[in-house]
């Protein structure tokens, strides 16, 4: 995927685009990177999803100095090399700019280096920006992205509240040892009377492991709402008909109408 | 609300921001300078140019205090041949970074040829990166060396009023006052100025491109000169509106000449939250962020 043409339209006004279309590949992307910001914007420019057959990236969180760093990435096409360095050495900005718009190009092994830098810098915003809003973590296992890394990035995604729905088309790379690592998360928050991720049953859902089933019972009658949602969609998930009791059994008790949809939308899938 | 321009928090601990958050210091200006002992190699340097414009950029906001720096090979380094044309080469991609408001502390302090190469260097980069100076002058034999920053400045080509001289005194700020360039003063515990020999200065001088900073580093320095400057000002019958000028107006309007000082982000104090970390990293040490 290049940056869509519209996309560039909506999101750099004409000066920053004839400044960027001026520059070529003998100057020092380092040294061009830091003013993206300050000459082409700040700010989120409304953009929206976009879906190809390679590609599905949701642009409503990027900025134009994003739109501006990936026309920049693809006009002067730096080394993977080159990149690892700009954000190693990058300014708050700059690695936000350099993860954010990883999205747009084919996930390589400098994409995996940067997950694997995301999670052990743990800077909530250089991970949102890398793993949210776009299919790149998936399209990163698929590239190669070893899976225990994958399963380490979840469990962290969990660790920092991220939101799983966000990494879109993680949900095929589910695996039961996955599902194990974010119940015993879980069990231990729970232990310690601390937050438990809500996306929990959500994932565990899609690829049970030992003491999965009984959990995501135990979440339709959770007093918490997004707990109780998240079991009936981790529910649907397992695709095991013979939960479908449960649901039936909690209906006339819940009294939260959005989750009373959600259950019977389950039913008639389940039917 | 005080501009601290000139003052090295790298070296400084949490109780410092504290302390200045309480006094008033509102946004504080680290230049790069050197590190106490000699660097040997200009890897030092990246990850110390690193950190000014990263984790201290982020500990300063955790105490709502804006952090911005300047960069540059300071003089003494200058003079390391394992490192200074090095430093030379990394230096442009760190003068485009966002906090960077100029290039210093340049200038001299040894007072040798290679101190006034690099220096003519990195005011040509300034130029290059449309950044103001800041001038690191002798401790040593300082009149004279005043005089050759002078002279450097002067035949470089940089329009004055984007140059800061720093470390002034009373005899200094005779050979200053009329160049159109600013004066700029450290007020330290026991050594260069003092908030009440500054009070003097501006009394005779005014308050027109003049600049006080407290310059604390590693050594015996303190964190809170500006404000206690401000105090003996007031003490002397400076009104408020005076004191600002000389401590906020003034260090804004020298380093807003690099495009990169937005006043009104100014007004209000940097935004953290506590449970946010930088590289993993945070100032909490384990304690919990809500309860202080």
């Amino acid at each position: 995927m290049v940056i869509p043409s519209d996309i560039l339209t909506q999101a750099l006004q004409p000066a920053a685009r004839e400044w960027l279309d001026s520059l070529d590949a003998s100057q020092d992307i380092a040294v061009l990177l830091p003013q993206l910001p300050r000459r082409t914007g700040r700010d989120p420019f409304g953009g929206t999803r976009h879906t190809s057959d390679d590609h599905d990236v949701d642009f409503a969180p990027w900025r134009s100095c994003d739109v501006a760093a990936a026309h920049l990435f693809e006009k002067l096409n730096p080394t993977g090399e080159q990149l690892r360095d700009l954000f190693a050495h990058g300014d708050f900005e700059e690695r936000a700019m350099v993860m954010r718009t990883r999205a747009v190009f084919p996930a390589d092994d400098t994409t995996c280096h940067l997950i694997l830098e995301a999670q052990r810098t743990n800077t909530q915003d250089h991970m949102e920006a890398l793993i949210l809003d776009s299919d790149l973590v998936a399209r990163a296992v698929d590239a190669g992205l070893p899976i225990d890394d994958f399963n380490r990035l979840i469990l962290k995604t969990a660790f920092v509240d991220l939101p799983f729905g966000r990494m879109f088309g993680s949900e095929r790379h589910a695996s039961a040892e996955l599902s194990t690592m974010v119940q015993d998360l879980a069990t231990e928050r729970e232990a310690a009377g601390r937050k438990v991720w809500y996306d929990t049953n959500r994932v565990i859902g899609l690829a049970p492991a030992p003491g999965t089933i009984a959990r995501l019972l135990g979440g339709l009658e959770h007093g918490d709402d997004n707990h109780r949602l998240a079991a009936v969609e981790g529910i649907v998930s397992t695709g095991d008909t013979e939960l479908r009791k449960y649901l039936e059994a909690r209906l006339p008790r819940e009294p939260k109408p959005s989750i009373r949809d959600a259950i019977e939308s389950a039913l008639q899938a389940t039917t | 609300m005080i501009f601290e321009p000139h003052i090295h928090m790298f070296s400084r601990i949490t109780d410092d921001y504290e302390a200045m958050a309480k006094h008033g210091i509102r946004a504080c200006l680290e230049p790069a300078f050197w590190l106490g002992q000699s660097r040997t190699n200009v890897g030092s340097f990246i990850d110390y140019f690193d950190t000014i414009v990263g984790w201290e950029r982020y500990r300063a906001s955790q105490f709502g205090i804006h952090h911005f720096c300047t960069m540059g090979l300071n003089p003494r380094e200058a003079n390391d041949d394992r490192l200074n044309d090095d430093v030379m080469e990394i230096l442009p991609r760190y003068c485009e970074k966002d906090s960077v408001l100029g290039v210093g502390e340049i200038g001299l302090d040894d007072q040798t040829p290679k101190e006034e190469k690099y220096m003519l260097a990195q005011i040509e980069l300034a130029i290059r990166h449309d950044l103001p100076i800041l001038i690191h002058t002798p401790h040593r034999d300082k009149k004279k060396g005043f005089e050759r920053c002078i002279d450097i400045c002067k035949d470089s080509g940089i329009a004055m009023e984007r140059v800061l001289l720093d470390h002034g005194n009373e005899e200094t700020i005779k050979i200053t006052k009329e160049l159109g360039c600013w004066s700029g003063f450290s007020i330290y515990p026991n050594t260069k100025m003092t908030p009440e020999r500054m009070v003097v200065i501006v009394e005779e001088y005014g308050l027109e491109r003049m600049i006080v900073n407290s310059a604390a580093d590693w050594g015996i320095s303190d964190p809170l000169q500006v404000p206690k400057t401000v105090a003996a000002m007031k003490q002397k019958g400076f009104t408020q509106e005076q004191c600002d000028e000389l401590t906020w107006e003034n260090p804004i309007n020298f380093f807003a000449q690099s495009g990169r000082l937005d006043r009104t982000v100014l007004e209000e104090p940097a935004k953290f939250d506590r449970r946010e970390t930088f590289t993993g990293n945070s100032i909490l040490r384990g304690q919990d962020p809500d309860s202080f």
